[in-house]
């Protein structure tokens, strides 16, 4: 493991603290997405990771080495800020050139390591620009390319796209996943966004009140949530509440529905995905379709039922309109079931 | 429109409170002063050749200059620090510490002035303590010395104040960039935080340069009368020579050399940054 987080925690006055006790670890060369709402810490265990806030108990290992009393500067890493803090005064090749000042590197070395950097990122040509005269993608790449220089032990990134217009979002997304694939950097990126963390990362830490509520693969999470609060997070859901009437059957609405993990005893949460959610004719819970709303190949229908408002997704073809009455089916293998 | 309305009162302030007595003054300034002393009404430049051909005045001129930018120069780089550490402070103290430099302000001049003497006089605090130390005692006071070291306490919160608001546009996150790039706090501070922190000391040592010229009460009070600045000199020149005229036509002067200076700080580029 590259990455190594042990029972890390924050506390900022007497509040519950920012990140509580949090653990988790990182193969070298893998993408970690810290997921999350506002306010769940995931910046904060991010800047533990960086060294610039002091850990209030718990360590970072990286690479085997406890760097927990290490300040920012003795940690060698890459870190590309939200706002990306390029220093104004400089130019592109000299933000870039800044980390590689406190390095022994001939001026020689120290320019080819410049260059190297911006060309990764496409920047070659604006070299002896301020910050100022670039655009916001530009300068996000200057930050990316000043972060990569220093050939980071791991490259931390905070909210990387949240600055950028939506259409440069899936570009540079792609590019970052690319240069960090290729150069094989370990890398950690704080988001609030899930389909950027589910796109981008190989694993995905979802937070939530400073605690971490699973880290798993995109798969994991999404098919396989761990709690509840991951189960409604991280993708579109319905749930609803229901009492497990014996192993493997779960009674809702007044009707018996098939679960195949549904915990024994007493008043349960259910969770189901919309494309987990068949309509037809033969369905057993009868439903009437509330609203439709066009998704381009989909539609997601809002339905109502007698376990509650229930969304399902349908082929945009599919000719179902509000007010039909139809009857739904729950694929019984995709219902997440939790103890409520 | 409303605007404009709006503003009103403080024109009102700055017609009646300023640009008149200035205008009255400049109109002084030309009058001229007769053999036997008595002002005379004229329309002449001759109190300006008066002045400037007086052999005490590239001195006085000079004096001022340099009292002014070296107390300004030293009021700014003692600020400088206690503007970065509020800035660095939490930001509930940062009022607090706030209000506590600039503090100095709601005390009037002269009595810090006097406390000044009780501190530097011959028998003063700063003597007494040298004294009991086996020390020669140090002419502290009725010297350039006290007149520099109260001019620059005096200039200090000023300059403060707006090095905060200079300062207050510095992200923060940049210094930790530069720590994450592995900058230590030397490094970090040479090369980030002096750098983006030239407009903000520019403008400090600009704003105190002006009133350090044009500090009168200190001068005065610090000085014992042994030392001679432009303020000083109108002040003699308006209450003691009762040479009107003159004492208007330097204080034209000063005026005009100060917005000269103001003038030319704005053809200069704005920092670095």
């Amino acid at each position: 493991m590259h990455l190594e987080l042990a029972g890390l925690t924050r506390r900022f006055g007497t509040n519950p603290p920012a990140v509580d006790t949090l653990s988790l670890s990182l193969p070298r060369g893998a993408l970690l997405a810290l997921l999350g709402p506002s306010g769940c810490g995931k910046t904060t265990t991010l800047r533990m990771i960086a060294g610039l806030e002091r850990a209030d108990a718990g360590r970072v290992v990286v690479g085997g080495q406890d760097v927990t009393p290490l300040p920012p500067e003795a940690r060698n890493m890459g870190v590309v800020f939200q706002s990306y803090a390029l220093f104004p005064h400089m130019t592109a090749a000299g933000n870039v050139g800044f980390g590689l000042e406190t390095r022994r590197l001939s001026r020689a070395d120290r320019n080819a390591r410049i260059a190297e950097a911006l060309a990764l990122v496409g920047l070659t040509d604006y070299a002896a620009r301020k910050p100022r005269a670039l655009s916001g993608g530009q300068q996000q790449r200057v930050a990316l390319a000043r972060a990569l220089a220093i050939r980071p032990e791991l490259l931390l990134l905070d909210e990387p796209l949240s600055a950028l217009d939506a259409q440069m979002r899936d570009g540079v997304r792609e590019e970052i996943r690319a240069l960090q694939q290729r150069l094989g950097t370990t890398a950690v990126f704080v988001t609030h966004d899930q389909a950027e963390a589910l796109a981008m990362a190989d694993l995905v830490a979802v937070m939530n009140r400073g605690r971490l509520e699973q880290c798993g693969t995109p798969e994991d999470l999404f098919e396989r949530p761990a709690t509840r609060f991951v189960a409604g997070f991280v993708g579109r859901s319905s749930r609803f509440a229901a009492t497990v009437e014996a192993p493997g059957v779960l009674r809702a609405g007044g009707l018996a529905l098939p679960a195949a993990a549904a915990p024994a005893g007493g008043a349960v949460e259910a969770y189901i995905r919309p494309h987990h959610v068949a309509i037809g004719p033969d369905g057993a819970i009868p439903a009437r379709i509330a609203t439709r709303t066009y998704e381009g190949a989909t539609a997601l229908l809002a339905l109502e039922t007698p376990l509650g408002p229930l969304l399902a997704e349908v082929p945009a073809t599919a000719a179902w309109r509000p007010g039909d009455t139809t009857t739904a089916t729950l694929e019984p293998g995709a219902l997440r079931v939790f103890a409520a | 429109m409303i605007g404009w309305l709006l503003c009103l009162p403080s024109f009102l302030v700055i017609g009646l409170g300023f640009l008149w007595p200035a205008a009255i003054l400049l109109r002084m300034s030309l009058n001229r002063t007769d053999d036997i002393g008595a002002m005379q009404p004229d329309l002449t430049i001759a109190t300006y050749a008066r002045l400037l051909d007086d052999d005490m005045m590239p001195g006085l001129a000079g004096d001022t200059i340099l009292l002014a930018a070296g107390c300004a120069a030293m009021a700014v780089t003692l600020a400088f620090p206690v503007a970065l550490a509020i800035r660095a402070a939490p930001p509930r103290w940062r009022g607090p510490l706030a209000l506590a430099a600039v503090a100095p302000l709601l005390v009037s001049g002269t009595a810090r002035v006097i406390g000044w003497i009780a501190i530097l006089g011959d028998s003063g605090m700063v003597n007494g303590a040298l004294t009991l130390v086996g020390l020669p005692p140090q002419r502290l006071i009725n010297n350039w010395t006290g007149v520099r070291i109260g001019l620059v306490e005096s200039l200090m919160p000023y300059a403060v104040l707006v090095l905060i608001a200079g300062l207050g546009r510095l992200d923060a996150r940049l210094e930790e960039a530069a720590a994450t790039l592995g900058a230590g706090r030397l490094r970090t501070f040479l090369r980030v935080t002096l750098p983006l922190s030239a407009p903000a000391l520019a403008a400090a040592f600009a704003l105190t340069v002006v009133l350090g010229a044009s500090a009168f009460v200190t001068p005065r009070l610090m000085g014992g009368g042994r030392v001679f600045v432009v303020a000083t000199e109108i002040y003699d020149l308006a209450l003691q020579t009762v040479d009107w005229p003159a004492a208007a036509a330097l204080a034209v002067m000063l005026l005009l050399a100060l917005g000269a200076a103001f003038a030319l700080r704005g053809l200069l580029p704005r920092g670095r940054a």
